[in-house]
């Protein structure tokens, strides 16, 4: 039985009673005592020459480390930067890292997403953003043994500033995102580290949970992402999701911008209350974050139309420039690619009604739709058109709000629409009353108080263009194109009622 | 409840004059006096009887074995699926869907007094499912509307809606 490094051996005392016959009781223990105590003192000598040993033992080991490290100043935890000094390096991204750049010598910073130690090498994964790449410290003649178990101790997350050789490999890496090419490491400094124990691992939390329960490997559920979401948005899934959700903004007004619209920053503002005064068609509108209001010439399904263009161009340049985001998404939360159609299908309302009732739904014609008959409907949709998107239109007056154009030719129904993605709603929109009378007999309708909306039906005395809109969850929309179900996972640090930090 | 399921077969088998049942015991088990012997007592039992009546054997099978899976199926019908619980009415549903896999009736491929019976049994489990049950129990689904297509049979009982086609494809949605 050797010493284990750091163990301290237990001793086990096995007191031996001493057994004689001739002598009497007093004595008899006062010579076990006596053998007790000399017992005692040798095991007592002993415990101290073995330590003695091994504090001399360790001193010199110290030394000869100290002596033979030649690389001692290629290594190490830097001091916190605190803009200390200005260093004109360049610092090469990871996914920049290709065969281009063999056999150079680069500075990069990235974290440690991984570092495993095999004999007299170890090799680290080197990650930022979405993309990593495969390095390597060698005992050789610009990496000590020392320096090889410094990185290998380097906690995960850590930041590193790491110079290295870049070396075209001969296999591809298929673990990394850049597999053409390893680095070898000549210096690796630690410039922010993480602690050694992390609420969750960056590999269990990309994991699919059907993989999880299969291979009986970890996964992490919502709450304890949630509860550590500075981790979790480090991972390839959280990237690629936060990076189409950006997306999904620029796409949106971009479109927009070209449709000529302008956009507007307005207060927040709770009830109903847009101020127009334009008399130019296309011009006047005004949106605040995905809200759109469009004036129109003759019929509201102008704006249907020029709304479901904008959705369709935004699908489109998903589809066209995020596909590497969107499987990254699918690896963990695998679904089927968004469908739409041109142009964009719109069923009525009516409609959806006998398909639901087909179905076995019993609903009345006035009814509103619940979140479930949503959904049920949306299947039905995809399964007879085989589309992911479309509008349900002229909706019954009583299910909506109260400055809601009526129908011309059927008092019960309304000129108002709903947007399904995957059968969940994304935008609810109407053509608007823009008649300050007529709008004054629909409030009195709803029981509202007219003087708390006074302002908002006197904006309508001065000559209102006819418009219609409606608005647009982003998230939800970003969401339901990649088929995930839950909008926190598209929302950074999102507030519910269980949820008020971080 | 048996009472109305047998009137409803009495038209299916166009038998001219209905019986006059009684019931006994808190389960209401019905009972019909025979002019020629005691009374015929269960709901079964007086099935079978007037499908002999109405000269319709086939009903209950066309050889040894398919009558045996018929007396099975209207065992199974009065031990197994009446009274039953919701976690049974799971499992039940589970058997049936394995045993529909590769049979077109219940008992093979000749519409039997099992189909009927079960049919009627099973109605109240079906009417309560949602479509994406429905789509689980696939094979029960097929058969119950192909039983309730059946001419005169269903009298009695409103029909369920049954999707031709899927609509949850298995996948993650």
């Amino acid at each position: 039985m050797g010493w284990k490094r750091g163990w301290r051996r237990k001793l086990t005392f096995l007191f031996m009673p001493c057994v004689s016959s001739c002598f009497s009781a007093a004595e008899e223990e006062q010579q076990a005592q006596s053998k007790k105590g000399l017992k005692k003192q040798q095991k007592e000598a002993e415990k101290a020459a073995k330590k003695a040993e091994k504090q001399a033992k360790v001193a010199a080991e110290q030394q000869s480390a100290e002596e033979d490290d030649f690389a001692k100043d290629r290594y190490g935890v830097s001091a916190l930067v605190q803009s200390q000094q200005k260093l004109d390096r360049t610092l090469v991204r990871v996914q920049d890292l290709t065969p281009e750049k063999a056999d150079q010598l680069i500075w990069l910073r990235a974290r440690v997403h991984t570092s495993r130690a095999k004999g007299k090498q170890c090799f680290l994964v080197l990650r930022q953003q979405q993309f990593n790449v495969q390095a390597l410290v060698a005992v050789g003649d610009r990496a000590s043994k020392q320096m090889v178990k410094f990185a290998a101790n380097i906690t995960k997350e850590s930041i590193v500033d790491v110079e290295a050789m870049v070396r075209k490999v001969e296999q591809k890496i298929e673990s990394c995102t850049q597999q053409d090419v390893e680095l070898h490491v000549e210096k690796i400094f630690v410039i922010s580290q993480a602690e050694a124990r992390l609420p969750l691992q960056l590999e269990d939390a990309v994991r699919p949970d059907g993989e999880g329960e299969e291979e009986g490997r970890a996964t992490v559920n919502q709450d304890t992402r949630l509860d550590n979401r500075v981790i979790d948005l480090r991972t390839t899934t959280s990237q690629a999701v936060f990076r189409l959700q950006s997306g999904v903004c620029q796409l949106f007004r971009d479109t927009l911008t070209k449709k000529g619209f302008v956009e507007i920053q307005t207060p927040k503002i709770i009830s109903v209350f847009r101020a127009e005064d334009s008399n130019t068609h296309r011009h006047l509108t005004e949106f605040v974050g995905l809200d759109i209001e469009m004036a129109f010439n003759y019929h509201y399904h102008e704006v249907i139309e020029s709304i479901t263009d904008t959705m369709v161009q935004i699908f489109k340049g998903l589809r066209d420039n995020f596909q590497t985001e969107i499987q990254t998404v699918n690896k963990q939360f695998p679904s089927e690619p968004f469908k739409f159609l041109e142009p964009t299908l719109r069923l009525e309302y009516t409609e959806g009604v006998a398909m639901l009732r087909e179905a076995g739904v019993e609903m009345g014609d006035e009814d509103d739709l619940s979140t479930p008959n949503e959904k049920l409907l949306g299947r039905l949709v995809k399964e007879k058109y085989d589309t992911d998107f479309y509008v349900l239109d002229k909706y019954p007056l009583a299910v909506r709000p109260f400055y809601t154009m009526p129908d011309p030719h059927n008092p019960k129904y309304s000129n108002s629409y709903d947007m399904f993605m995957r059968g969940e709603e994304i935008l609810s929109g109407a053509q608007r009353v823009h008649d300050a009378q007529l709008l004054t007999e629909r409030a009195q309708h709803h029981q509202i108080d007219l003087e708390k909306i006074k302002s908002y039906i006197d904006s309508f005395r001065y000559g209102a263009p006819p418009h219609a809109g409606g608005g647009i969850g982003l998230e939800r929309v970003c969401m339901l194109y990649l088929g995930l179900h839950n909008v926190r996972q598209t929302s950074m640090f999102p507030r519910d009622p269980k949820r008020l930090t971080p | 409840m048996a009472l109305r399921e047998l009137s409803s077969l009495e038209k299916y088998l166009g038998l001219k004059k209905p019986n006059k049942y009684s019931t006994q015991g808190d389960k209401k088990v019905p009972v019909l006096q025979n002019n020629q012997g005691p009374p015929l007592v269960g709901l079964i039992t007086i099935a079978c009887h007037l499908v002999k009546e109405a000269k319709r054997s086939d009903l209950l099978g066309e050889s040894a074995e398919s009558r045996a899976v018929v007396q099975q199926w209207l065992e199974y019908r009065v031990t197994r699926l009446d009274g039953c619980t919701k976690e049974d009415s799971k499992s039940i549903l589970k058997e049936l869907n394995i045993h529909l896999q590769d049979n077109v009736y219940l008992a093979g491929n000749h519409f039997t007094l099992a189909d009927t019976l079960m049919y009627y049994g099973i109605h109240p489990l079906i009417v309560d499912l949602t479509v994406q049950e429905k789509e689980q129990y696939l094979n029960v689904a097929r058969w119950f509307d192909h039983i309730q297509h059946v001419p005169r049979l269903r009298h009695h009982l409103p029909p369920v809606a049954v999707l031709r086609n899927r609509i949850y494809t298995g996948r993650h949605h």
